[in-house]
């Protein structure tokens, strides 16, 4: 049956090392949960790429457009001409442009970071409170009972201080 | 306890945060009633008197009509300058001595614009049209004019408080959760909220990494941007020694200057009275002294060139309002602005000055003081001289307006004293990097630089 073993580590270097091995005996469902952003992730676990940076960029060129769309539009729409210049004035209008770009920019961001990042949490997942101080935990999902043994054993060897099976939603 | 930052262990991290955020003292209750109680007797009390009596009450009138209210509004906008702009440049070069102070910097920020926005609301006198700078389909069929910097501020403005508290808050999500297990009640209930269910996979890390680093480099060009429009504000105007080409720059780094100054001054508070003292240390005044020199240095240039463009200008009209400014009726305030913001911060040179709490904490008070003497010159004597001699005239602040500025510096306490019982207010996350990892003698930081 499906569960996950989950193994404490109590430094980031034994952590990766047995995420590392798990990953060369062919576990793909692998999640370091840890107090700190680790360095070298990718190295053992393989490159992530995210979306953010689509959302940031298209949130900012969205911006940019309403916001000029925002500062000509009312001028259209309500005409206030001054000595003769132009209703559609653009030193002044880019300014409100450059200001929404960088809102939307941050708004989508935020929105890209969200997605990406499951957050927030809807249901219950797998969360070891003891890496939030100083633990390093790494989880795996097995698919079938031999998996689970050879996962813990992995962990044992790789020195992890305490190993457990976890199902989802059994609380832990 | 004097522990050495070098011994200090990840769940020590944990504890003292947790421990400033769930053990008040009296003291800290003493201290927010008083700033509540002066808050409403000093900012909300004249501010309604104001309302009811009308915009008279202030000392504001032909023709000087912007007055300490406004001096007060640049002031905050300038004070939030550092937090969240320092914060995005450091964390993008990459500077580890940011990670234990950028938190009540950003936070600093953050209550200063909300400050600021209240001084606006008290100076336009009747808040309860303010939505009309918004633009909204009503059924004038008005809509603002875009081509007023006053309605570039209200756009920076926004942005700029949306991105600020943005920015804190995600930086804060981790934090959120680590207090969230360590917390009962409403506090958990409340923590359970804000950290969003945040877990700490290496998914997560890395888009926070990401989100982070797009976040800060977009508000450093806008926190630049900001400032230079409230300049602008001043410097569209015709009026002498107003209209300037520099005021983009010079409003710029004076922000950032008092800004820095400020966050000497809370880095002191914290330290002294949330017992920081090892998260907080010399290296952290020594590094924030010597930006402090720098920009002190710029800033001095730019008033000498300020001086020299007025005087080079051959005009009667900015020869005179130079004059005024230099030997007039608020000469005194001039040249105390040069003592405490031109004169007294060369002492940075010395290290062992830089690396003297109390000094610092006197220091960075003095700069304030004197870059509200700034603005306040800045608003007052370019008005009380315009170019000819029957639009001449004094301003001085009336009692209205020197009780709203006392309350909105204790308005500013109160924010900030809430703060720091609610967000940890040195980052748990960013300090656990800078230590050595529980199964290596390096840092994170050490071993892959």
């Amino acid at each position: 049956m499906a569960s996950n073993a989950l193994g404490l580590f109590g430094g980031p270097n034994a952590a990766l090392a047995a995420a590392g091995k798990l990953k060369g005996a062919g576990f793909e469902s692998l999640d370091l949960i840890t107090p700190i952003p680790l360095h070298g992730v990718e190295e053992v676990l393989g490159k992530k790429t995210s979306v953010i940076k689509r959302f940031t960029f298209f949130g900012a060129i969205i911006g940019g457009l309403s916001g000029f769309v925002l500062a000509a539009g009312t001028a259209v729409l309500y005409l206030h001409p001054t000595g003769g210049r132009p209703i559609i004035t653009f030193p002044p209008f880019l300014i409100i442009t450059y200001e929404m770009t960088i809102l939307f920019g941050i708004l989508a961001t935020v929105l890209g970071f969200l997605i990406s990042a499951r957050l927030p949490v809807l249901r219950e997942r797998i969360y070891v409170p003891e890496s939030a101080v100083d633990k390093f935990a790494v989880t795996v999902a097995c698919a079938a009972d031999d998996d689970f043994k050879r996962a813990t054993e992995i962990l044992r060897e790789a020195g992890a201080e305490e190993v457990t099976e976890i199902t989802p939603g059994s609380g832990r | 306890m004097q522990r050495r930052h070098e011994d200090i262990k990840f769940a020590d991290v944990n504890n003292d945060i947790v421990r400033s955020l769930v053990e008040t003292g009296p003291r800290y209750y003493v201290t927010l009633a008083i700033a509540v109680l002066i808050t409403l007797a000093c900012f909300f009390f004249p501010w309604f008197y104001q309302l009811y009596y009308g915009i008279g009450a202030a000392g504001m009138n032909h023709p000087t009509v912007w007055g300490t209210y406004l001096a007060s509004f640049i002031f905050w906008i300038g004070l939030s300058h550092s937090g969240t702009l320092l914060s995005c440049v450091l964390h993008i070069t990459n500077s580890e001595w940011r990670k234990a102070m950028y938190r009540s910097a950003e936070a600093m920020t953050l209550f200063s614009l909300m400050v600021a926005a209240m001084m606006v609301m008290v100076h336009v006198g009747r808040p309860w049209f303010i939505h009309w700078a918004l633009p909204y389909p009503n059924q004038m069929e008005l809509w603002p004019n875009f081509r007023s910097p006053l309605m570039f501020d209200v756009m920076a403005i926004t942005t700029y408080l949306t991105g600020s508290s943005i920015f804190i808050y995600m930086g804060s999500i981790p934090d959120f959760a680590a207090v969230r297990d360590r917390t009962t009640g409403w506090r958990h209930h409340m923590y359970v909220l804000l950290s969003l269910g945040w877990r700490g996979t290496d998914t997560e890390w890395h888009r926070l990494g990401w989100a982070y680093t797009f976040l800060a480099v977009l508000i450093i060009p806008l926190a630049v941007s900001v400032h230079s429009i409230v300049s602008w504000d001043f410097a569209m105007s015709i009026v002498p020694s107003l209209h300037q080409t520099i005021f983009a720059p010079y409003f710029v780094v004076g922000a950032i200057y008092s800004g820095t100054a400020g966050i000497v001054t809370v880095m002191f508070v914290l330290r002294k009275y949330m017992n920081f003292e090892h998260y907080i240390t010399k290296v952290h005044f020594d590094n924030l002294g010597k930006l402090l020199l720098a920009l002190s240095l710029i800033w001095t240039y730019i008033n000498v060139v300020e001086v020299f463009t007025g005087w080079y200008s051959n005009d009667s009209a900015e020869l005179e309002s130079l004059r005024y400014k230099l030997f007039g009726f608020y000469a005194p305030l001039y040249w105390e602005m040069i003592l405490f913001c031109a004169v007294a911060p060369l002492l940075l040179i010395s290290k062992r000055f830089r690396t003297s709490f109390v000094p610092m904490l006197i220091l960075s008070i003095a700069i304030n003081i004197g870059m509200y003497t700034e603005r306040f010159l800045i608003v007052g004597t370019s008005l009380s001289r315009q170019y000819l001699p029957d639009s001449w005239g004094v301003y001085v602040p009336s009692l209205v307006e020197l009780s709203i500025l006392v309350g909105s510096i204790a308005m500013f306490c109160t924010l900030f004293l809430v703060f720091v019982k609610i967000f940890p207010s040195v980052s748990i996350y960013e300090v656990k990097e800078t230590l050595p990892a529980p199964d290596e003698g390096k840092t994170q930081w050490q071993a892959t630089h």
